[in-house]
């Protein structure tokens, strides 16, 4: 009876293992590495207790950086988690031919299976100013006054890099809510349709609260998806025009690769690391939540 | 049941074991290794692009053909990752034995962790040294002892259309307020004077460079330079911004948004008249041009009212360093002599248009009329001053990076931009001491 009860624990350790050493003790690690002094090549460390927090706190760019992570999850909710929820519920209603759906469903998909730096270059030229398809299009249909040097100028950098972004993962987030409306029992809809419900009265009351769950997972999903964010903005402008399009992830890496400031880069890890972890914390206990 | 708990362990036992495994073969591959009698010297640069990429295939290939027991195993990584990568592979035991580095502070603070092999004694053996450029030597010496050798010279100059200038009367300046009537004069006539990509600001650093040389008193920029004594805050510092500033709204447009490679392609077809270049980019221009493109280059104009020095050149030799962990320093050091000596810069001057730090290495058998010129400016410049951001501590020199930047967009004042180096080159200061 004993040797059954083993079996299980003895198949999970070396994977057991593997997260630990390559995922906790790391994590340990830079906490560790946050209260020295040093960089990538360094032969020694100096301590400098919590020199480097007390530096981030003050620290002007730190907080360009939260305010752009910020901004980007909450356009990132507004568009891919409302949009691509609207999107479903257009695909999977009557008003598209099912013929068409499929064919709707991979227009939209594709772009999130192409790799983020493809598409940060596509994206680098639509862009440019005098050569860009953006621009281009804005002379040709007379909005001429509208063009901008996108990624050149601080107002409009971050949100040409965010919207990128949107157009790259709303079809993703789309398909998951496709899923959970085909999940839907049918007869929650001819109910309805006896009752006498319109279309929008169907979709706000019945599609919305059912797919509940899915709406929660898409928003963690996104919102910390935001606070991870790097090689769009690496790829794209790499922080600049001056410090305008900094998020917390490629602050991190200028401070680690850059500015030969490893400790401070490992600190930023730590700030990065605790956002997350509540976020993540905050979206178990609400999901918790729902399920009573 | 036995015989079940028995097979479980033993399948679990090989996933360890495998997993284990996997993880422990990168290190038994020794990075130099003496393999069937032949050594292996790796050798990092930063030429993934032509012209300089078959160049160097081909220097590699010779140098295996004429010295059969040397295998070099060569990688490149591109100008800007460059500098990230290398800083990694240094604190690795990974190192490659002979890589690219930028001279000045960018080599010294790998000096400083003792990770580059001393080449002192080495150029002293076999006049090595007497056949090198001495101003070209001194940016790759620290404390007297020299840890680099260069591999091209550069000198920043202005490349400007001859024909556009002929059409329009226009001479060339040679004070910086001529300089500006000449730019003045071209706008007025629809031409676009300056052609400017600033995406990544090192294209703004080389003019504000020039300019603290030329603004700045000598002994001042000295310190302020320096990381231990860093202050930047002399008036001279200001004025060279605002001297920059004069130049904006000769550039193109969208300086920001656009790259360094861009916009020489609208100086080569003709759109601008002007643009501040390496002589490197010599070569680059010609493969581009129109063969009615007419063009020359004339030194960056004196800043009359400046306390600097109006003479030097912007510039900096590039080269090659060996790691001070090589396992193989003798080859390494041949390998390293023979890169950068006469042979291998006869052909470079030919193929790639770039100049090594040899004395003597162009004539016009080999040199095309712009490169013998780009070498005559470099030859006839008492002294280099070298680009900001690599002779800056990576701190003072990243904020300057990103706040020029600013200033070409018009979000910053000069006044402000220089409060925010002087705070970073305080924390320095504080740091070091």
């Amino acid at each position: 009876m004993k040797e059954r009860k083993i079996a299980p624990y003895v198949y999970i350790f070396p994977t057991l293992l593997l997260v630990i050493v390559f995922v906790y003790i790391p994590i340990i690690q830079n906490f560790y590495f946050s209260f020295f002094k040093m960089s990538s090549y360094s032969t020694v460390k100096t301590f400098v207790g919590l020199k480097n927090y007390i530096r981030i706190f003050a620290d002007d760019i730190f907080y360009t950086a939260l305010i752009n992570n910020t901004l980007y999850a909450i356009i990132s909710l507004i568009f891919q988690v409302g949009i691509g929820l609207c999107l479903a519920m257009l695909l999977e209603s009557s008003f598209v031919a099912p013929k068409l759906r499929t064919f709707f469903r991979s227009i939209y998909f594709i772009p999130s299976v192409i790799s983020i730096t493809v598409v940060a270059l596509i994206f680098q030229f639509v862009y440019t100013p005098d050569i860009g398809i953006l621009n281009g299009i804005l002379k040709v249909i007379g909005l001429s006054k509208y063009t901008h040097a996108w990624l050149g100028d601080t107002k409009t950098a971050m949100y040409s890099i965010i919207a990128m972004s949107q157009w790259q993962y709303v079809g993703y987030i789309m398909m998951l809510f496709i899923v959970a409306i085909q999940k839907i029992p049918e007869d929650v809809y001819e109910a309805a349709d006896i009752d006498g419900a319109t279309g929008i009265q169907k979709a706000i009351f019945i599609t919305i609260p059912q797919v509940k769950e899915m709406t929660l997972v898409t928003s963690v999903i996104t919102v910390i998806g935001a606070f991870k964010v790097f090689t769009e903005v690496y790829v794209m402008t790499t922080g600049g025009p001056g410090t305008s399009t900094q998020v917390l992830g490629t602050y991190l890496y200028r401070s680690a690769f850059l500015n030969d400031e490893m400790g401070y880069a490992s600190a930023i890890g730590v700030i990065i690391f605790f956002i997350t972890s509540i976020l993540s914390f905050i979206q178990i206990k609400i999901s918790k939540s729902g399920k009573d | 049941m036995k015989r079940k708990g028995l097979m479980t362990i033993v399948l679990a036992a090989c996933v360890a074991i495998t997993s284990v495994f996997s993880g422990c073969s990168s290190k038994t591959a020794d990075t130099s290794t003496k393999d069937n009698g032949k050594i292996t010297i790796k050798f990092l640069h930063r030429w993934p692009m032509e012209p300089n990429k078959s160049f160097l295939d081909k220097v590699v290939a010779d140098y295996e053909k004429a010295n059969p027991n040397i295998k070099i195993d060569m990688q490149s990584v591109a100008n800007d990752s460059y500098k990230e990568k290398i800083k990694v592979i240094l604190g690795t035991a990974d190192a490659p034995d002979v890589f690219f580095s930028w001279s000045g502070e960018f080599m010294y603070r790998f000096v400083r962790e003792n990770k580059i092999y001393d080449l002192t004694s080495a150029l002293n053996q076999d006049g090595w040294k007497d056949t090198l450029m001495e101003s070209q030597l001194k940016p790759f010496t620290l404390n007297d002892k020299t840890y680099g050798i260069p591999y091209s010279v550069d000198g920043k100059v202005f490349f400007y259309n001859t024909k556009i200038f002929k059409d329009n009367g226009l001479e060339v300046p040679t004070t910086f307020d001529e300089f500006l009537k000449v730019c003045a004069t071209l706008k007025s006539k629809g031409i676009t004077p300056i052609a400017f990509g600033n995406q990544s600001p090192w294209a703004c650093i080389h003019y504000i460079g020039t300019l603290n040389q030329k603004v700045v008193a000598e002994d001042v920029r000295a310190k302020d330079y320096a990381a231990a004594t860093g202050e930047f805050t002399d008036p001279g510092y200001v004025e060279a911004l605002k001297k920059y500033q004069q130049l904006i709204p000769y550039f193109n447009a969208n300086s920001n948004a656009i790259k360094h490679d861009q916009a020489r392609i609208s100086f080569v077809n003709g759109k601008c008249a002007m643009m501040y270049c390496e002589t490197q980019e010599v070569g680059e221009v010609e493969k581009l041009q129109a063969s009615d493109f007419q063009w020359s280059m004339f030194k960056f104009p004196d800043v009359t009212d400046g306390k600097g020095d109006q003479t030097k050149l912007t510039g900096a030799p590039e080269g090659f360093v060996i790691s001070a962990n090589t396992k193989h320093p003798k080859e390494a050091i041949a390998f390293l002599k023979y890169l950068t000596g006469k042979e291998v810069g006869l052909e470079e001057v030919k193929d790639t248009g770039i100049l090594n730090g040899m004395k003597d290495i162009y004539n016009t058998s080999n040199a095309d009329s712009k490169v013998i010129e780009a070498a005559k400016i470099i030859n006839t410049s008492k002294d280099i001053v070298q680009w900001l951001d690599t002779d800056l501590n990576a701190q003072v020199a990243n904020e300057y990076l990103s706040d020029t930047q600013l200033l070409t967009g018009g979000n910053i004042t000069p006044e402000a931009m220089m409060q925010k180096i002087q705070k970073v080159a305080k924390q320095v200061k504080s740091g070091t001491n």
